[in-house]
């Protein structure tokens, strides 16, 4: 990390953020809203046969959560570009823990665009925190400063 | 099993209508909290002419894509998980937008990984507005596990 580019860096630190726990209906919700109907995020007999403890969360309901953080935090009307990678799976009674990270604050032809690294890691009670989805986002900022008109 | 003869595959293209209460329904959805996904009033203060979508909306397009598209990977959902995702934001999106989506097979790849042998299949995106503009890009992956 580059801390003379970082010093200059429009976007404050990463806001903690926690959502949850996250319940079965909470699976439902999103595949309602979303239209992922696939039988593993809410047949605990289908998850079952297919070698899975339980039901578990969609990775874009991880995904969306953590969208609406990286837009609170970095501005909506800035952020470029959302990526993520899904790395464990979501189990009923998680609590999503996000957090975020710059990771570059560069000049460009009108303004300043910053890259930051996202994570999510899902907490419960009586296990370690596991890391579920790792990602990145990239936000512009006008040379005005703020969020652009 | 998809395989590489899959690459290039386009699906047929679809337009669907950016509706106020998915948009809404969506937002609540995924916890998102930021009033201009809920309340046409703060959307407007915000500049918005209606309710912007949030960051992830795309996915409503399981709603919409033409049914069986997804058919010609011939995947098995036991073994199916979500790889991940990019999105590219390159104008707004709003409640009354009628968006047109073209979707094509990025890339198929074999790999190693700790369960096993899998396939990952990668499906650009393209969003465009009744303007005719590109307003996003999204590529996703999709893996399917080997047979166990």
């Amino acid at each position: 990390m580059n801390e003379r580019q970082v010093s200059e860096c429009p976007v404050p630190p990463a806001p903690a953020r926690r959502v949850g726990p996250l319940t079965r209906t909470d699976f439902v919700r999103y595949a309602g809203a979303g239209g992922d109907f696939n039988p593993i995020h809410h047949d605990e007999t289908f998850a079952r046969a297919a070698g899975y403890p339980s039901v578990f969360g969609h990775g874009l309901l991880t995904a969306g959560v953590l969208g609406g953080y990286a837009a609170a935090w970095l501005g909506r009307r800035n952020l470029r570009g959302l990526s993520v990678r899904y790395v464990d799976q979501v189990w009923p009674g998680d609590v999503l823990v996000l957090g975020g990270e710059v990771l570059a604050s560069e000049a460009v032809a009108d303004g300043t665009e910053v890259r930051v690294s996202l994570t999510v890691h899902s907490e419960a009670r009586g296990r370690d925190p596991r890391l579920v989805l790792s990602g990145g986002a990239t936000a512009t900022y006008p040379a005005s400063g703020g969020e652009r008109a | 099993m998809a395989d590489r003869d899959l690459i290039g595959h386009e699906y047929p293209s679809y337009s669907f209508p950016v509706e106020y209460g998915k948009v809404r329904e969506f937002a609540l959805a995924v916890k998102d909290e930021d009033p201009v996904h809920h309340d046409v009033e703060a959307a407007r203060a915000a500049g918005y002419p209606h309710l912007p979508v949030p960051p992830t909306f795309s996915a409503v397009t399981s709603h919409w894509a033409v049914r069986g598209g997804l058919d010609v990977l011939g995947l098995d959902l036991r073994r199916v998980l979500a790889g991940g995702a990019e999105w590219e934001y390159l104008g707004d999106i709003v409640v009354g937008d009628v968006l047109t989506v073209r979707s094509r097979i990025a890339d198929v790849l074999s790999k190693q990984g700790g369960r096993g042998p899998m396939t990952l299949v990668v499906t650009e995106h393209t969003f465009v507005n009744q303007r005719q503009e590109t307003v996003l890009r999204l590529r996703s992956t999709v893996i399917e596990l080997g047979e166990r």
